[in-house]
């Protein structure tokens, strides 16, 4: 379950390359934009419920 | 090898004869760790009240407020499973109890084959296949079980019911679906369609009718003839291992034997969905590659299989767990950044961070667990 997403930069060219998502359990992880990964499917789903990405670091 | 059939009207025709003897000869199962051999996450995950993949790989535990449950890697020295080769099976414990599930509520075992993986169906052609599916289940409740093919990209669905006829005992159940001429599924790495042993559903998902024909999507049909209820009490287990799906209609007499394919090869098999780096050393190295700020490294990881998708990436216990070494200096991994992946190739590049920082740009560097077995990456493919 996502409690909260962030956007990820590459760490050389600084440009946006990806998400963090937290659970609820507290587990980071990091998501890949593919949309064929699950994780990026159900970021997209829980933007579609309303919520926000925040932006990246 | 002799050949035994010649089709001449179908040579004539273009059409592939149904018979699965030629159509697949050496083929692979199309159920990978149908045995439940291979276990990356783990052999016990408990508390759990929400969908997920736990223990035995490509097994998903799809669960809505239907009760808390034990999900593990069960392992056997007797019964009929173990003596038909299956020492290992998935098995779902109830842990907290829901007797009165709600109507929107369900608790179901899903099994989702990759749409590359599910063309030798033909489905949605004028040649399409009958599915057959077998299995091992064993659970201390007795009564009709509710096996659906679900597919997602058309919303089709079909079912098939069997019967748990003594507690506590490994029996061997033979399912039969009809071919579906409707909704051609994809040939991509997207899911093709899924397999739904129900455990537990409220009343949406019961109050209609099995179908044993291929129908449009009716959530009320899903679990219609079950009346299992696992979820139902702290009494209750399921387990399920064997399991086999088979291009056409097979009986107890005709199926074909269980295809076991070695631990390597289905261990490979597995990683295409799923790769976990830790679990064996308590210095096990991840990967290796470059600092590139003061802050964070690129690792690159070797496959065994290619990834499905690009992964999604999770460090298990990053507390000092896991470190980044440049030969002089170990700092400790804080977190994981983007990921860098091209589909079919066996090298996955990730950015790992050491907020302390510590590191140098430009060293070359190695990845390793910190005295801790268990630290590692969980590279996660699935569907």
């Amino acid at each position: 379950m996502i409690q909260t997403v962030k956007k990820l930069n590459n760490p050389v060219r600084n440009n946006f390359e990806g998400y963090e998502i937290t659970t609820i359990e507290g587990t980071k992880i990091s998501v890949p934009l593919d949309e064929a990964n699950k994780d990026y499917q159900a970021i997209q789903e829980w933007v579609e419920d309303g919520n926000t990405i925040q932006e990246a670091d | 090898m002799a050949l035994s059939k010649i089709d001449v009207a179908n040579m004539l025709t273009g059409l592939v004869p149904n018979d699965n003897t030629i159509r697949r000869p050496n083929a692979k199962p199309i159920i990978i760790n149908g045995d439940m051999a291979i276990a990356q996450r783990g052999t016990s995950a408990t508390g759990k009240t929400s969908s997920g993949y736990y223990t035995c790989d490509r097994i998903q535990f799809v669960a809505n407020d239907a009760g808390t449950h034990t999900v593990i890697q069960e392992t056997s020295t007797s019964g009929n499973a173990y003596i038909n080769g299956f020492a290992e099976a998935y098995r779902i414990d109830c842990t907290t109890a829901d007797a009165s599930v709600a109507a929107d509520s369900a608790l179901f075992i899903k099994y989702k084959v990759e749409g590359r993986d599910a063309q030798v169906f033909k489905k949605g052609t004028s040649n399409a296949e009958k599915f057959t599916l077998a299995f091992w289940v064993k659970s201390n409740k007795t009564g009709t079980g509710q096996v659906n093919l679900r597919d997602e990209v058309n919303t089709r669905q079909c079912s098939a019911t069997y019967t748990i006829s003594s507690a506590n005992t490994w029996e061997h159940k033979i399912c039969n679906f009809a071919a579906d001429t409707t909704g051609a599924l994809p040939s991509t790495n997207a899911e093709g369609f899924g397999i739904e042993w129900y455990l537990a559903a409220g009343s949406n998902y019961t109050s209609g009718t099995a179908p044993t024909a291929w129908e449009a999507i009716s959530n009320a049909d899903s679990a219609a003839s079950l009346n299992l209820a696992i979820s139902g009490s702290t009494d209750n287990d399921f387990s399920l291992t064997g399991v086999q799906l088979e291009v056409g209609e097979y009986s107890s007499t005709t199926l074909p034997p269980f295809q076991f394919e070695s631990f390597e090869d289905s261990l490979t098999r597995c990683h295409r969905y799923f790769l976990y780096t830790g679990g064996g050393s308590a210095y096990q190295h991840h990967g290796s590659g470059v600092e590139v700020s003061s802050t964070a490294a690129y690792m690159t990881t070797p496959l065994s299989c290619p990834f499905r998708a690009s992964p999604s990436i999770t460090a298990n216990n990053t507390s000092g767990g896991i470190v980044i070494y440049d030969g002089n200096t170990e700092s400790a991994v804080t977190s994981v950044g983007t990921t860098n992946y091209s589909p079919n190739t066996s090298l996955v590049n990730v950015a790992v961070n050491a907020s302390g920082g510590g590191i140098d740009d430009g060293n070359g560097i190695t990845v390793y667990s910190n005295a801790n077995s268990n630290a590692g990456f969980l590279f996660d493919a699935e569907l």
